[in-house]
């Protein structure tokens, strides 16, 4: 029991602190951004500006910018041009070291060449904005600004679709290299210091991303977040029982030998010696089984997890957190043991030999207030004697539940997960989303190629653009969803049902509501994040989106608002295959569900343990548990089998127990499993909503597990009770 | 009167290791319907181990146990529990109540295995303890105790009642209201009563005798007038 505490304690807990310090100690490494300032006209003024102010401790400038790789499915890489590389470093593990003098090499991100199976010294030939540049690798690594990389709208990592290179200055055609993003290192935190940029920076800046806002910081920042509600919740949940029920059973265990320790008393032992030998006695267990868990915990459960994370993310290495709280846990589960121990040890030795050796009178049950009512006359003595049983045994009974309760908890916010990223899947890409395919548009495709693509696929015009959104002093990003009498596109209400969006109104999606905290009438600001044009309005309407947040108004609305229509996507209920001039890529409906799967995939393992481990406590718990109360009842049911009771009789009565307490456990246990489960999705991160709810399925297979179990332990009791022997047992107290 | 109960060579040894133990030792006597038989003899004799062989708690090494011509040695498990539930009513030098249950709960819980009509209230009033219906095991004297032990043992209406040193754990006034019981439970119900005891002045008021002693039966003797319980020199 310590062992198993301590090494899930541990061992999730090196986990989800092995998130954090792996993410700080290569953030650190790379010296990755505080914040980027993005602008068009980065030209030396603004950077001596920016470095004039008061909180900014370093600066650099780079260009940054999409590009295609000529290379079979035309990849995305974002290419960065360096001025300098002492901000968000190139991180190297194969070939050169990055050089900046050195124009000719371009140093590529090592996912996408190991998916496209490219080796140091090939060329590759990168197309931007009708510039074509053509370098040698000279090495492979890894970006801190890319630990997280997803495509316009796959939401999983696929490193054969995308990546990103680095290259020296040098590196860029001309000599003039048009820099349009200047990263920052400031002291101080994001909101002073873009007060700061905004009051006493007398140039105009399209937008500032802090760290808290950058695509792959944030994502990782979530999943730790998302980790630690996981990894600490649970296991500390975990722990808190398994401290009780080895505390309970250390007392059980010393006063089952009391009658031992009177003897010992009697036979001239002094107390000391007598109490060494008993707490050291469990001492030694604990101990070993704690330390056995603390040692075995974070070698075995973090490599599971972070092998599936190493899917997500691209990070060169992973390390193994560790936390003073382990140690604390550790030392807290021994020392408490042995405390208990002690007292219960000191209450025996206290008594007088003779009293001591006479086992513990039984508590007297009285009658309570349910033997009043006429109905207790007509229980069976099945329910009397369990009722009674139960309520002599409270902490017995308590403890049980407990652990029932947990158990269910964490499965059905488990499963719970599960059934959310169902849900999500279906909401969002058949009740929102319901087109077969979409055409994602160059920056720069005209209007009358998308008035080409559009009569040859038959499609809708989409405009999604990525947004800054504020209200007081909140600020979030998210995206301005453009309308222009689409079928395939429908936002929806909370409760999924569409919604149409007439030309007056300003929706604003639900989360993001809750997130600047603003009702339907209040007013926020906004800007689309290549423009620097900030627009107040007054929000009419809210609607509900599971992965996208922001604001959804029509094409009508965009013009009065004096904004451009750009169309950045097209729509068609076909399945398109051809290239269009004019088009990024083409996302099919199966494959962006395919990609969601995928990425739900990554997740299960953690649940699938998770479920594994919850199975195991309750079995354990309940085991301890009955185990404890056995040693109380053998008698008892040596009596009754002497009486002339069946076993399936005696088997009845324990099972019934355990059924009440089950039942109890459970019942209890959804319902704090589903507020579990909201609090999860609460820290899925910004653009995620969803409101918790529990499938059938969720519900019969927690309780299919949860009563497996109890009835698992329960027949091995059973097994116990057949082989009782009578004479032996009744022996046993006299 | 008809012979109820029969030990034919019984036999029962207990290995230890290669050490083998004889507590029954060709063990054969006979027992009448509703007779008061007294076992005797000293600790280790065997007493305990020829109660338990009877009441099915146990079973024989060889040998034969018939009661009311059935062979107790040849019943599987169900068959022992269904003789135990409707033969045998077992009284323990402790009491062995369930302390979950009231008096009146622990006698009325034979209704859930024998197909006797079970009046608590009436069964408590005949051992005397009819006021104390609804106290809790822990509530009782020892004594008291006992006395619902015996009435639990006969409600259902046994054929025999195995009583292993019911009085032991008693002072000897109270000791005897239990005797007395027992004795009164088998002149009045025909019911056949045994009992283990170590008091060998209750042997005149035995209908029969047992002397045992090594696991083998040292005599039988048959009082032909018993004395009263009540009536002997303690
Ligand atoms: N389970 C057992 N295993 C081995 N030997 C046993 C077992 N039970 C009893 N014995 C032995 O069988 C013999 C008879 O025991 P039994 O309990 O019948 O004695 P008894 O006459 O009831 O004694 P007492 O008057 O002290 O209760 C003893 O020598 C005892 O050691
Ligand atoms: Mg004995």
């Amino acid at each position: 029991m310590a062992f198993l505490g301590v090494y899930v304690f541990v061992g999730f807990g090196a986990e989800s602190f092995g998130f954090e310090q792996t993410a700080d100690t290569y953030y650190d490494e790379t010296n990755l951004a505080d914040g980027w300032i993005y602008t068009t006209n980065l030209d030396d003024d603004f950077v001596d500006k920016v470095n004039g102010l008061s909180l900014t401790k370093d600066s650099e400038k780079k260009l940054i910018v999409d590009s295609i790789a000529d290379l079979e499915n035309d990849p995305d890489i974002t290419l960065h041009f360096l001025q300098d590389d002492d901000i968000s470093k190139f991180y190297p593990v194969k070939g050169e070291d990055f050089n900046l003098s050195d124009g000719d090499g371009v140093w590529l991100d090592i996912r996408f060449a190991e998916a496209r199976d490219l080796k140091i010294g090939d060329n590759i030939t990168f197309e931007f904005n009708g510039i074509e540049v053509e370098k040698e690798i000279k090495g492979l690594g890894y970006s801190p600004e890319h630990l997280y990389q997803t495509s316009d709208s796959s939401m999983i990592p696929d490193y054969n679709k995308m990546g990103f290179a680095y290259m020296s200055h040098k590196a860029f055609p001309m000599s003039d290299v048009p820099y349009n993003v200047l990263l920052v290192k400031y002291t101080g935190n994001s909101s002073s210091y873009e007060k700061q940029l905004d009051n006493d920076l007398d140039r105009d800046y399209s937008s500032f991303m802090p760290r808290a806002q950058h695509p792959s910081f944030a994502e990782f920042q979530d999943e730790t977040e998302q980790h630690k509600m996981m990894t600490d919740f649970i296991p500390l949940i975990f722990i808190i029982i398994a401290m009780l029920t080895l505390l309970t059973t250390m007392t059980r265990i010393i006063n089952n030998q009391r009658t031992q320790i009177g003897v010992l008393k009697a036979l001239g032992f002094k107390n000391r010696s007598i109490m060494i030998h008993y707490i050291s006695y469990g001492f030694w267990m604990v101990l070993a089984g704690s330390i056995l868990g603390f040692i075995l915990g974070p070698l075995t459960l973090p490599p599971i997890m972070f092998e599936e994370m190493q899917q997500l993310y691209s990070i060169p290495y992973w390390l193994t957190g560790f936390d003073n709280s382990f140690i604390v846990v550790t030392v807290a589960m021994v020392a408490l043991s042995a405390l208990v121990s002690y007292f219960a040890c000191r209450k025996i030795v206290g008594e007088s030999p003779s009293s001591a050796i006479k086992p513990k009178v039984p508590k007297v049950s009285t009658s309570g207030f349910v033997e009043r009512f006429g109905f207790w006359k007509k229980l069976s003595f099945n329910a009397r004697w369990n009722y009674r049983d139960a309520k002599r045994n409270k902490f017995r009974a308590l403890m049980s539940i407990a652990g029932v309760l947990a158990c269910t908890l964490i499965l059905v916010a488990s499963f719970g997960c599960m059934d959310g990223f169902d849900e999500m899947k279906e909401w969002s890409y058949t009740d929102i989303n319901h087109y077969s395919s979409k055409l994602v548009l160059e920056d720069n495709a005209t209007d009358s190629q998308i008035d080409h693509i559009v009569e040859e696929v038959d499609g809708e015009k989409l405009m999604e653009s990525a947004i800054e959104i504020k209200s007081g002093d909140v600020k979030k990003s998210g995206v301005v969803t453009v309308l222009d009498d689409n079928e395939l596109y429908t936002p929806t209400d909370d409760d999924k049902n569409p919604i149409e969006i007439s030309d007056d109104e300003i929706s604003l999606s639900k989360k993001m509501a809750e997130l600047l905290d603003v009702k339907v009438g209040d007013t926020v600001k906004w800007h689309i994040l290549d423009s620097d044009k900030w627009i107040e309005t007054k929000v009419t309407n809210l609607h509900s989106d599971p992965t996208s947040q922001g604001i959804v108004i029509t094409k009508e609305k965009l013009d009065d608002l004096g904004l451009n229509y750009t169309v950045t996507s097209v729509i068609s209920d076909k399945d398109v295959d051809d290239n269009f001039t004019g088009v990024k890529t083409i996302f099919s409906m199966d494959s962006l569900t395919d990609s969601w799967d995928e990425m739900m995939e990554s997740s299960m393992s953690v649940i699938y343990l998770l479920a594994a481990f919850a199975a195991i406590l309750s079995l354990i718990v309940l085991y301890n548990l009955g185990l404890l109360s056995f040693t109380e009842i053998k008698r008892e049911f040596a009596t009754l089998k002497v009486l002339g009771f069946k076993s399936k009789y005696l088997r009845k009565l324990l099972l019934t127990q355990n059924l009440w307490f089950t039942t109890i456990g459970f019942i209890i246990g959804v319902p704090l499993g589903r507020e579990a489960l909201q609090y999860l999705w609460g820290t899925m991160g910004d653009s995620f909503y969803l409101k918790a709810t529990l499938s059938f399925k969720t519900l019969i297979i927690t309780f299919v597990i949860v009563y497996v179990v109890s009835i698992f332990v329960n027949l091995m009791f059973s097994g116990k009770l057949k082989k009782l022997d009578m004479v032996e047992s009744l022996k046993d107290n006299e | 009167m008809s012979t109820i109960i029969e030990f034919k060579n019984v036999n029962k040894e207990y290995k230890s290791g290669d050490h083998i133990l004889k507590a029954m030792d060709d063990v054969n006597f006979t027992i009448d319907e509703g007779e008061f038989v007294v076992i005797l003899g000293p600790s280790g004799a065997g007493k305990s181990t020829l109660l338990n062989l009877l009441g099915g708690l146990d079973s024989v090494t060889s040998g034969q146990i018939i009661v009311n011509g059935n062979h107790v040695e040849s019943f599987n498990d169900n068959q022992l529990t269904e003789y135990r539930a409707s033969n045998v009513g077992f009284i323990f030098q402790f009491y062995n109540l369930i302390p979950n249950l009231t008096a009146i709960e622990n006698i009325e819980l034979m209704k859930d295995i024998v197909d006797v009509n079970i009046d608590g209230l009436s069964v408590l009033d005949s051992v005397g303890l009819k006021s104390h219906a609804n106290q809790f095991p822990a509530q009782l004297s020892g004594g008291e105790q006992q006395r619902v032990s015996i009435a639990r043992a006969v409600a259902k209406q046994p054929t025999m009642l195995l009583c292993d040193e019911p009085t032991g754990a008693l002072d000897s006034k109270t000791g005897v209201l239990i005797l007395n019981l027992l004795q009164s439970m088998s002149n009045d119900r025909n019911t056949t009563v045994i009992i283990v005891t170590h008091n060998a002045i209750l042997a005149e008021a035995a209908d029969k005798v047992i002397r045992v002693k090594n696991g083998q039966v040292e005599s039988i003797v048959i009082n032909e007038n018993p004395k009263k319980v009540e009536d002997l020199d303690w």
